[in-house]
């Protein structure tokens, strides 16, 4: 699913966290979105998403004006992304996390009686567990899982949506080098056709996974391009690749 | 499997079958009728309390205006067993539909979350209680005295069943409250009390898996409201009267009481929490020692303030060793 | 009209210290209600003691502002980790408590306060007369009106007060110590509920259960004016003053439910109250 956004701008009292954004990512692509902290990325994929109105400007999906739908129409159109801080169901198991979302996805949640798509609902979830390394976890409260276990369910919590276009925030943020791989790896198995847009610190990540990298720095898009010409980008060395040095 | 359904009634079925021999057993043991009276009353409160708990712990909404709702099923029970007819099929019916119709409104509140949700059903809950006492509308809700020489309901097929008989009308109220509480079992064990507990526990993210999470929370409050109404009916009937005393802000917050000592999220806890309340406000009374008997008040404000502090998984948490 | 004003009046002295409290500590106390009506109680025995009504008006606010700290000390340093819905249950769970202390020490029955010698008159206002001690309560509600609000908005402690409704961390960042400034904020919230109890006492009747009647009252005025700000706390008061004097005549009985009814929309429409501070 492709996504754009046309000028979008987001002001909290006089500071603007995003100012006049415009990107425009096709299907299927595999796009970084860098800067320093405070450059606005968070703000944007909220904006996307919905859980921030942008104070003027258009978010199109599918070439669809989703501007004014809230956060869960556009899930149901395929959107689904992850937090930068694990955003879990922190009292229920792990296996019960991930039916939520496979529930939700399916639209079964709405249901009071015990139907045969629960049975379909367990079987995915132990597939899932299996998948993201957590199978021995299942019965295991959330918020007693290790911080890298947090960070593969809250990846796949957004996998278990299916999604067409997934926004990733910072998934690799103090996970170690093995859970790296691993983490990697998973996003690797996503069919071709998935959108995805990864704001990553990592740069190493960033430069091997991204075929186009997005640069916002204080709320304003600077350089939009392939990797290469991003490393060869004067005004991104300044004010990225300059400090990360 | 994942052990994905582990419905509660399988987990611990010897509990439940002890508690419900106990409380069949009531009227057997009991001194004389007013302990089984006490009893009648300790069940409704527990049905009150067991849908408050599908509010407050399952679904993480505070309602501080519960006996709101409870009143709505009071009154419409008694101005239709005043006016209509004393047959329980309907007036049950009536008493949930009052609830939920009541709820609906009430459901405004559900634009707020946390603290400001407790404040907006408080007012709402307050708003019933003024209309409900106002002496301009004596004629019809019987202003502050509210509506009294109600009938006990008469029964379908079996009219010779006296519900005036104390045992009678007891086993009316053990069997809805097992029929109310099987539902709420069978609602929180289900995909919907599932989803329910995901909103309570991160709603912004079961609205970014795609989920209409304000659905849900209505059908929560609404469903609550029901049983709710259920419970003023049967109270209805039970005290012969209907009285705005019944949604003042204080029913709602001894309705609280009973689900955090009970143990929130349990539903069998809030049920226990429920009788306690009751027994030991009815029991102290009923005591000759005129120094304890008309402090109850003190006492339960008393253990509820230490449950608070030290306990705060209720007695559901002490038994199930989480007390933490 | 002037009867509106001093129920206002009192209605304030509630609702200033409770806005206070929450605005700076997120505790819904639901027990100011009952240090109000221990405020009455303190009255009460002192004016049977000593027949000097202003001693009483000095004893009740020191008396609750010392029962308001060891709450806070006691009872809610504990629990401002277990969210807002436990500290709202604590409170209510004082209220029993408290109102059933009263009951077993005083008797259930209604008792009044003498009006103090010299108030007991009545004052005739373009005409009409109008109780004396009446407008001592709107006097002295005035005076401490602007007493608060000339502290909240021109002192240190003002100054680190609002900071503290703003936002709560600053504090800490500036260095001070917060536990010391909650005990403080609570005492005084408590003495100023004890003062109301007091000038209620020869106003309105004393009796236990007096805390609940009004308590929601007060609610309403804080949550309308907006948590945490002294000057909604007087515009509240002034609103539900005199709509209860006033309503009667408009709205025919159905004041209470306008009152609530009003409650309900600004929380609706403006959650932080009409004159909130908060963001």
């Amino acid at each position: 699913m492709n996504i754009s956004t046309a000028s979008v701008t987001v002001r909290f009292g006089a500071v603007a966290a995003l100012q006049d954004v415009s990107l425009e990512i096709p299907s299927g692509e595999r796009r970084a979105l860098i800067g320093p902290n405070g450059a606005g990325k968070t703000t944007l994929f909220d904006v996307i998403t919905g859980a921030r109105r942008p104070t003027s400007g258009r978010i199109l999906l599918a070439g669809a004006d989703v501007t004014p739908l809230s956060t869960w129409r556009r899930a149901r159109l395929g959107l689904a992304r992850t937090f930068q801080r694990s955003a879990l169901f922190p009292t229920l198991t792990t296996a019960e996390n991930l039916a939520l979302a496979v529930r939700a996805r399916m639209q079964t949640g709405w249901r009071i009686w015990p139907s045969r798509m629960e049975r379909t609902v367990a079987m995915e979830v132990s597939s899932r567990l299996r998948a993201a390394g957590l199978a021995a976890l299942a019965q295991r409260r959330a918020w007693t899982l290790a911080h890298g276990e947090q960070r593969a369910l809250e990846i796949e919590l957004a996998l278990a949506s299916q999604p067409r276009l997934l926004l990733l925030d910072e998934p690799m943020a103090g996970l170690s080098g093995e859970e790296r791989q691993a983490a990697v790896a998973r996003l690797r198995s996503l069919p071709p056709h998935v959108t995805l847009v990864l704001v990553e610190h990592d740069l190493d990540v960033v430069f091997a996974v991204a075929q186009r990298i997005s640069v916002l720095d204080h709320g304003v898009l600077i350089a939009d391009g392939t990797p290469a010409e991003i490393r060869a980008d004067h005004r991104v060395q300044e004010v990225y690749l300059g400090r990360a040095d | 499997m994942t052990g994905l359904r582990r419905a509660r009634l399988q987990r611990r079925p010897l509990g439940l079958l002890a508690l419900l021999l106990f409380l069949i057993s009531v009227p057997a043991w009991a001194p004389n009728r007013f302990w089984i009276n006490v009893a009648s009353q300790a069940l409704i409160f527990a049905i009150f309390a067991m849908s408050l708990d599908l509010l407050l712990g399952y679904g993480g909404m505070p309602s501080f205006g519960h006996a709101a709702f409870f009143a709505a099923g009071a009154y419409a029970c008694a101005l239709w067993a005043l006016h209509r007819s004393p047959d329980l099929l309907p007036l049950l019916l009536v008493g949930l539909a009052a609830g939920a119709g009541l709820a609906l409104i009430g459901a405004l509140a559900l634009r707020a979350r946390g603290i400001f949700f407790l404040m907006l059903t408080l007012a709402f809950a307050q708003m019933v209680w003024s209309v409900l006492s106002n002496n301009q509308l004596a004629g019809t809700l019987g202003g502050d005295i509210g509506l009294i020489g109600v009938p006990r309901p008469v029964l379908p097929y079996v009219p010779a069943v006296n519900l005036f008989q104390a045992a009678n009308f007891y086993f009316l109220t053990l069997v809805v409250a097992v029929a109310v509480y099987l539902a709420l079992a069978a609602i929180v064990a289900s995909p919907f009390g599932r989803t329910l507990e995901g909103i309570r526990e991160n709603e912004g993210r079961m609205q970014s898996l795609g989920t209409f999470t304000f659905r849900y929370r209505l059908a929560a409050f609404v469903i609550a409201g029901a049983l709710a109404g259920l419970a003023g009916m049967l109270s209805a009937s039970f005290n012969f009267s209907a009285t705005p005393a019944s949604a003042f802000w204080t029913t709602s917050g001894l309705a609280m009481i009973a689900v955090i000592v009970g143990g929130s999220r349990s539903l069998l806890g809030p049920a226990v929490g429920a009788m306690l309340v009751v027994v030991l406000q009815l029991g102290l009374s009923s005591l000759p020692t005129p120094g304890l008997a008309e402090h109850w008040q003190l006492l339960l404000g008393a253990v509820f303030v230490a449950f608070v502090l030290f306990l705060p998984g209720g007695l559901h948490g002490l038994v199930r060793g989480r007390a933490a | 009209m002037l009867n509106g004003l001093a129920f206002g009046g009192l209605i304030f002295l509630l609702a200033a210290g409770l806005s206070v409290i929450f605005g700076l500590m997120d505790v819904l106390n639901l027990a100011h209600g009952s240090f109000y009506m221990l405020g009455a109680y303190v009255g009460l025995t002192v004016l049977s003691l000593t027949n000097n009504f202003w001693l009483a008006l000095i004893a009740a606010p020191i008396a609750l502002a010392i029962i308001g700290a060891s709450v806070e000390v006691v009872l809610f340093r504990r629990i401002y980790q277990r969210g807002h819905l436990m500290q709202v249950l604590l409170t209510f769970g004082l209220t029993l408590v408290i109102v059933d202390l009263i009951r077993w020490r005083f008797g259930p029955q209604t008792h009044s306060l003498p009006t103090p010698p010299g108030l007991d008159g009545a004052v005739h206002i373009l005409g009409v007369p109008f109780a004396s001690y009446k407008l001592f309560v709107i006097v002295f509600a005035t005076v401490v009106a602007a007493a608060l609000v000339i502290v909240w908005r021109r002192s240190r402690v003002g100054a680190i007060l609002r900071a503290g409704v703003a936002d709560r961390e600053m504090l800490g960042l500036l260095g001070i110590d917060l536990s010391r400034v909650f005990t403080a904020t609570f005492a005084f919230g408590a003495a100023l509920a004890g003062l109301a109890g007091v000038v209620v006492g020869p106003y309105l009747s004393v009796y236990p259960g007096m805390d609940e009647s009004i308590l929601v009252l007060v609610l309403v005025v804080v949550v309308v004016g907006g948590l945490g700000s002294i000057e909604g706390a007087i515009l509240g008061s002034l609103l539900v003053g005199l709509a209860n004097a006033i309503g009667p005549l408009v709205l025919g009985g159905f004041e209470a439910a306008s009152i609530f009814a009003v409650m309900a929309v600004v929380l609706l429409v403006r959650p932080r109250g009409l004159l909130g501070l908060r963001q």
